[in-house]
């Protein structure tokens, strides 16, 4: 077997993924939607913080700062999760899924590659967003590491993949995966830290967050962020990576699965 | 209004409930959004006393009526396209304008779904109060939010006969309305440069108003203190009134550039390229 094939498979598969969304969206478009996404999304958390700190004196003094960054890190979502589960959802629209069920191409690279582009483009957002976070809501990052900073967005832009991979894998089984895509960005405003701690949900919630890579990426970047050295996150990340390998390995079980299914029965796109 | 116009308004309301009733999960993106963010917002106050749980909840209300509304707008054509029918509802004697109206009414009510669910759980996880102080008002000051929404949503419906990229100014646009109308925080907190965009949105007007019928106590509105209006019960006619007449104003725009756009389009022969 030549070691190189499924290598090829891979980056033609990320390629091939990431290039398709352009069927449908203008390049200049994608550009500017990354800036007002991540300035709107951030600007209604912080001045919904800012609007607490003025109002009630119990209220933590550094909460711009812990919105702000939170949402930066979240930001990678938007590509990682939304635009990775969405890859299903255009194989499903158009035409492409029947084709992809019947190349002799080893499943494992086609599955996973289809996410990778989306990994450089969600830390593409996350720098977007810390520029905003930095220039108009005065974040400091004066004492930031800034290699642990660099690793914990890759890592954490990684393993949102993997668990975009896993939702998108699921959503085979499906007739809208664009459900799922929303669903699935939006609940991790709510579960992973990225506005307030884990610990202000109700306890039976709380459990949920550390199914997400989220979870740990946010608390690492914003302890990367206060002068964390790598040693230091080295536990968060560990646990990111884990969650994030069973999320790819979870998402390939049910895209395989769906292929048996869709074999057995026929059904490709009218599951 | 002719009666034929209230019954081209009234069918494409009905056809937008059926289409919604046929596959009610596609009102899940579109309420999504202010769901999560009003959760949020309500998990953020929960510690703090005042009136945070009135602009959580109220906020909630309305951002979930303009989400379903851009949607609507946004989406609608791209409907019609995708099931090749937008030829024959633009060659229809009806009047375009008056067939995205009735979507568009249709789904900022969907969008009060959303409230309904914010309300359940502000009151049962959240355990805040939801006392209104003036229901009358309070459900004419929403009725008419509603239709200034939907009459916005009819000025950015007309852009997106054009586009190809509907679907992406939809998701664009929604978080920005949603800081600039002020949803959840009073809009002295934007920058002063902000101020005068959110002036000009019909909805910015409308939540001052749903909060003010729902019992808040003081003048919040920039603008009205400047001019040093201090009563609460006359700036919520105030805020009526500009509302009402932002409203006009967008159903005016929306109606010219309707024609132009159909004019356009027909003349082009670009209506299912673009």
């Amino acid at each position: 077997m030549n070691l190189l094939n499924p290598l090829k498979i891979f980056v033609s598969s990320a390629l091939f993924s990431f290039r398709a969304q352009f069927g449908w969206l203008y390049p200049p478009m994608w550009f500017t939607m990354k800036f007002v996404m991540s300035l709107s999304q951030m600007a209604f958390f912080v001045f919904v913080g800012q609007f607490l700190l003025l109002n009630n004196p119990a209220t933590r003094p550094d909460i711009v700062a812990y919105i702000a960054i939170g949402n930066a890190i979240q930001m990678l979502s938007w590509n990682t999760v939304f635009s990775v589960i969405n890859i299903t959802s255009h194989d499903k629209w158009d035409g492409t899924l029947p084709l992809l069920l019947a190349t002799p191409a080893h499943r494992l690279p086609l599955f996973v590659g289809r996410a990778m582009m989306h990994v450089f483009d969600g830390i593409l957002s996350v720098a977007i967003s810390f520029v905003f976070a930095v220039f108009l809501f005065g974040v400091n990052f004066g004492n930031t590491d800034l290699l642990a900073l660099l690793i914990v967005v890759f890592l954490t832009a990684f393993t949102m993949s993997g668990f975009g991979l896993l939702i998108g894998g699921l959503s085979f089984h499906f007739r809208n995966p664009l459900v799922f895509a929303n669903i699935f960005t939006f609940i991790l405003l709510i579960f992973c830290g990225v506005n307030f701690p884990v610990e202000a949900l109700p306890q039976p919630l709380q459990a949920v967050s550390h199914i997400f890579p989220l979870t740990y990426g946010v608390d690492a970047g914003r302890k990367a962020i206060a002068g964390a050295t790598l040693t230091d996150i080295a536990p968060l990340l560990g646990q990111m990576l884990l969650v994030g390998f069973i999320s790819i390995m979870l998402g390939y079980i049910f895209f395989r699965s769906f292929e048996n299914m869709a074999r057995k029965t026929g059904q490709i796109e009218a599951v | 209004m002719p009666p034929q116009t209230l019954r081209v308004i009234y069918s494409a309301f009905r056809m937008a409930m059926l289409h919604w009733m046929a596959d009610p999960q596609w009102v899940i993106p579109n309420v999504i959004a202010p769901f999560v963010f009003t959760f949020v917002a309500l998990t953020l106050f929960k510690e703090a006393s005042g009136p945070f749980g009135l602009y959580a909840v109220l906020g909630g209300g309305m951002m979930g009526m303009w989400g379903n509304t851009l949607y609507a707008s946004g989406f609608a054509i791209d409907f019609e396209k995708w099931q090749g029918t937008l030829e024959e509802v633009v060659a229809a004697p009806s009047n375009l304008l008056h067939v995205v109206a009735g979507r568009s009414v249709s789904n900022a009510l969907f969008g009060l779904t959303n409230m309904a669910a914010i309300l359940l759980i502000a009151a049962l996880v959240f355990r805040v109060p939801l006392g209104v102080a003036n229901p009358i008002l309070f459900t004419l000051s929403i009725v008419l939010t509603l239709l200034s929404v939907s009459a916005l949503g009819l000025i950015f419906a007309s852009a997106f006969v054009l586009s190809r990229y509907a679907q992406v100014f939809t998701n664009g646009l929604e978080f920005p309305i949603y800081v600039i109308s002020g949803s959840m925080f009073p809009i002295a907190l934007l920058p002063l440069w902000v101020h005068p965009a959110a002036y000009i949105l019909g909805p910015t007007w409308g939540i001052e108003a749903i909060r003010t019928a729902a019992g808040q106590t003081e003048v919040s509105l920039n603008l009205w203190q400047y001019m040093g209006v201090t009563d609460v019960f006359l700036t919520f006619w105030l805020n009526i009134g500009v509302m009402l007449l932002i409203t006009l104003a967008y159903v005016a725009i929306a109606a010219f550039l309707f024609k132009k756009v159909e004019t356009k389009s027909r003349r082009d022969g670009t209506l299912v390229q673009a």
